[in-house]
């Protein structure tokens, strides 16, 4: 719940997902509730974008294909944007991979296992990101 | 001359003229004795012959005595030889000789006259009657009688003149016959010299200053094929065929001719010659004769050489050594088996400190010896020059001198190092393959043709069977049945000289179960490579069978782990977008109601799928086992009060049979409990199920270092309990169940070092399930219990 976040001009949730029914479902459930979302395909195109553009936080799926996965995204974001390092949110289809299992126990970020109900989805997402 | 004696008198005569009885013989004129004497003396001088010169000195001394008869008996040793004079008046009978010859003998120093008449032998003497003999002894200057002058008188007595005139005949005749024998002796010897020279075997030849050969012996000359006198006045060089000293010289035997004695060896292509050299002054002042004495050392030398060969070539060391510690010769063999570099090296040695390890060795060694002269096969580790042991096994012959002391060890020494080490390999080889043999988890034994047991190792012993029903038995005997043909024929095949691998035949063991057994038979033979034993190999392999099953089922579910973890990641993301857009949709107020109650369904259906994709989840994960002391008891316990009520109210008994000293497993003890339940929830539904009064048993008990539990109901029992652990394998009703709980039960377990598997009752309805984990080891749980308190 940052001040910072609801004083500015709202700015939109960076959605990376490979999944389009996912990404769909996951967009129609937040705008619903009143956040902006902006899509990203892919682990690469989600830092892409995290570069240029200015987001209220990360919801981004862990198992993707391609070079840049989930983990790799929130590595990325500890380093190169701290002040994003405690907006991001996990999905994952898989919680018990043991690799999944040690970067959520390490950095506490919070996520969210597939499949699951939209009360659960918004209840983290205000948690973590506030209301929109 | 001729050879008479008393018993048989031979005399030698002359042919005498006969004439008539009583004729007077040789009137002699007086005053002829001293020209008679003079022509004797001269007569002596010049005669060569004895017979003649006494015939006439006999009758000398009948004509100058006027004798009718004279005669000189002549002693020779116990013979006596009788000479007369060439022309007497008489002439005697042999007797009257014979008679004579014993007067003769018989007759003292001095002349004796004795009348014919006196003697009955000699009356028949053809004499006058009055006729005497006279006998004058004939003595050598060492007064050794040498014979007598005989002399048949008319009875006339001797006056001083006569008696004068015959001492003088005795001294003329015994100077004549001392020289005489001299000169025969002399000739004797002579002679007999030459015989002695000629009976030596070796080749002995003389030459004088020119080279020329002035006498060889017979044997010289015989081994050139001519007579000794043939040689005599050749050239030294006509011997060069014999041999050659190889100089310059014209002799082929000398060597150096200003050595007064020489000896060296010649040789010639076949044979060896010792040549001892003299050279003494000849008969002239001028002359030198040489004289070479060929000795043939051919056979000693070939005797030496051969003794030499076989001392040197022997394959065995000799050698001569004295006792306090030298070597007076070896062979090359002594030098080769010690390491030394040549036989003068070693002979230098000093045998106690260089070639005993142990002086003590060397002192008992003598000592044996001293005791018993000889030693037979006397064992002795020595030393090489190089320091490396040598094991010798030797023969040694003590020599004594006169005082008995031991003046020189002979011996024959053989190498046995490599027969020792060969032995102690052999030793260690028999011992291996015996510890092989009674180490192996194999069972060895070994049939004889007929396909009888004839040897066993301590395997099939220790396995139970006893040695008096496996030796001498038939092995097929303990073969199933259904298996013995096909055995006895892989028997048939060894006895034939082939190998049988991997038999899997069914046997019986000792205790009367039968068992898989895996056998290989191997065919042996003996010298003539012909097939006489067959050695079977047998291993018990029924538990191996069964492991391997039970890899090939694990190997199984890890595929089908991944596979499943593969298919739920897919699943989650279509299920993530129904799910959502469910609940989207139901958020929407205009969707009718009848349409909101398809979508409750979707939603139910679709929290389903996600239960079924949240187990194949964690059946597939490789969650690590939280390790903790577990104490299974009280896991159980928990466990059974989950489901209690149930339990009760459906009127199904619960028996607890624990063993209240269960030692701790080491795990986690929320899996565990995740296993028991999914066992209980299982049994509880295969009594309900099967629709009589439930009852389940749960029995605790240790195993070795696994604690088993075993979960026994008596329910519908399990149509396929191989395949009971199989994902979505259930016997449940459709929806009951997501067919995959005893498949993470099973990796639980696995997980744990432990098994779980599951059977039909033998007696009565319903399963046993037995899930076994092992115990926690004393060192285990101690860390455990550190680390807890910390």
């Amino acid at each position: 719940m940052s001040v910072h976040a609801r004083a500015a001009v709202p700015a939109p949730i960076l959605l990376i997902e490979d999944e389009p029914s996912v990404t769909a479902f996951l967009r129609a459930a937040l705008e619903r509730r009143g956040y902006s979302v902006e899509g990203a395909a892919s682990g690469a195109e989600g830092l892409e974008r995290l570069n240029n553009g200015h987001y209220t936080g990360v919801i981004s799926d862990i198992r993707m294909p391609g070079s840049v996965n989930g983990a790799e995204v929130h590595a990325w974001i500890q380093r190169n944007k701290p002040e994003l390092s405690a907006r991001i949110i996990l999905i994952s289809g898989d919680t018990a991979n043991s690799d999944t299992q040690a970067l959520l126990a390490q950095s506490g970020t919070p996520c969210i296992e597939k499949p699951f109900r939209v009360q659960q989805l918004l209840t983290v997402v205000e948690r973590t990101f506030g209301k929109p | 001359m001729s050879q008479s004696n008393m018993s048989r008198t031979t005399a030698k005569t002359s042919p005498a003229r006969p004439r008539p009885r009583g004729v007077k013989a040789f009137p002699r004129p007086a005053g002829q004795d001293a020209s008679e004497l003079m022509e004797l003396a001269v007569d002596a001088a010049q005669s060569r012959h004895l017979p003649e010169f006494l015939e006439r000195f006999a009758s000398r001394a009948a004509r100058m005595l006027d004798a009718a008869w004279g005669g000189v008996a002549v002693f020779r040793g116990r013979e006596t030889d009788l000479y007369q004079a060439n022309r007497a008046g008489i002439t005697l009978e042999i007797a009257h000789l014979s008679t004579l010859i014993r007067l003769a003998r018989e007759s003292r120093r001095e002349i004796e006259v004795v009348p014919t008449a006196s003697e009955t032998a000699l009356s028949e003497v053809p004499a006058s009657e009055s006729s005497s003999i006279s006998f004058v002894p004939i003595i050598a200057s060492d007064h050794e009688p040498l014979g007598s002058l005989c002399l048949i008188r008319n009875n006339k007595a001797l006056n001083d003149v006569e008696r004068r005139v015959l001492q003088a005949l005795a001294s003329h005749a015994a100077l004549s016959l001392e020289n005489f024998r001299r000169f025969s002796q002399l000739e004797r010897s002579k002679r007999q010299w030459v015989e002695d020279i000629d009976a030596i075997s070796d080749y002995i030849v003389v030459h004088d200053r020119t080279w020329r050969i002035v006498r060889t012996n017979r044997s010289l000359a015989s081994h050139l094929g001519v007579p000794p006198v043939a040689l005599v006045g050749e050239a030294m060089s006509s011997l060069r065929q014999i041999a050659e000293a190889g100089t310059e010289l014209p002799c082929p035997f000398c060597r150096d001719t200003q050595q007064s004695r020489e000896e060296y060896v010649v040789t010639s292509p076949e044979r060896i010659y010792l040549v001892s050299t003299s050279r003494t002054p000849g008969l002239s002042d001028d002359d030198t004769r040489t004289i070479h004495v060929l000795k043939d050392i051919t056979d000693r030398r070939e005797a030496e050489r051969r003794y030499r060969e076989l001392f040197d070539s022997i394959q065995e060391g000799l050698f001569f050594a004295t006792p306090d510690g030298r070597f007076l010769d070896v062979n090359d063999a002594m030098v080769r088996m010690l390491g030394y570099g040549s036989r003068e090296e070693l002979l230098r040695a000093d045998v106690g400190p260089h070639l005993y390890p142990m002086p003590t060795a060397r002192e008992s060694f003598l000592r044996a010896l001293a005791k018993r002269g000889v030693l037979r096969n006397y064992e002795e580790t020595l030393r090489r020059k190089d320091g490396t042991l040598l094991h010798t096994l030797q023969n040694i012959t003590a020599v004594r001198d006169a005082t008995g002391k031991i003046a020189q060890i002979r011996g024959l020494m053989l190498d046995v190092t490599e027969q020792k080490m060969f032995q102690s390999q052999l030793q260690r080889e028999r011992d291996f393959n015996q510890k092989i043999l009674n180490t192996t988890q194999s069972m060895i034994l070994v049939l004889d043709t007929a396909g009888l047991i004839s040897y066993a190792n301590r395997r099939c012993f220790e396995s139970g069977y006893r040695e008096d029903e496996l030796i001498g038995h038939h092995l097929v005997d303990w073969v199933e049945p259904s298996h013995r043909e096909s055995f006895e024929a892989a028997l048939e095949t060894t006895a034939q000289g082939h190998q049988v691998e991997n038999l899997e035949p069914r046997v019986r063991r000792s205790d009367g179960s039968m068992g898989h057994f895996s056998i290989s038979l191997s065919p042996m033979r003996d010298e003539q490579n012909v097939v006489n034993s067959v050695v079977v190999v047998m291993t018990d392999i029924t538990d191996a069978t069964m492991l391997q099953a039970k890899l090939a089922h694990s190997e199984k579910m890890a595929t089908i782990g991944r596979l499943v973890s593969g298919v739920a990641h897919e699943v989650n993301n279509p299920l993530a977008a129904i799910l959502g857009f469910t609940d989207l949709l139901l958020e929407n107020p205009a969707i009718p109601d009848n349409a909101r109650e398809d979508l409750q369904i979707i939603l139910h259906e679709t929290q389903r799928t996600k239960d079924i994709v949240q187990d194949l989840l964690s059946f597939a994960r490789q969650r690590p086992v939280q390790r903790e002391l577990v104490q299974v008891n009280a896991v159980l316990r928990q466990t059974i009060k989950l489901r209690s009520y149930d339990f009760a109210s459906h009127g199904v008994e619960v028996t607890e049979d624990f063993d209240e000293n269960l030692a701790p497993a080491l795990g986690d003890a929320q899996q565990l409990q995740q296993v028991f339940l999914n066992i209980l929830n299982n049994a509880y539904d295969a009594v309900q199920e099967a629709g009589q009064r439930g009852s389940i048993t749960i029995r605790t008990q240790r195993e070795g270092d696994q604690i088993e539990v075993a979960v026994t109901d008596n329910g519908t029992g399990v149509s396929d309990p191989e395949r009971i652990f199989d994902p979505f394998f259930t016997t449940k009703q459709a929806a009951k169940g997501t067919g995959l709980g005893l498949s993470i039960c099973y990796g639980i377990v696995r997980a744990h070092g432990g098994e779980i598997v599951c059977g039909n009752n033998e007696n009565g309805p319903g399963c046993t399930f037995r899930v076994r984990i092992p115990v926690a080891s004393e060192t285990a749980a101690a860390s455990i219990a550190k680390e807890a308190g910390r």
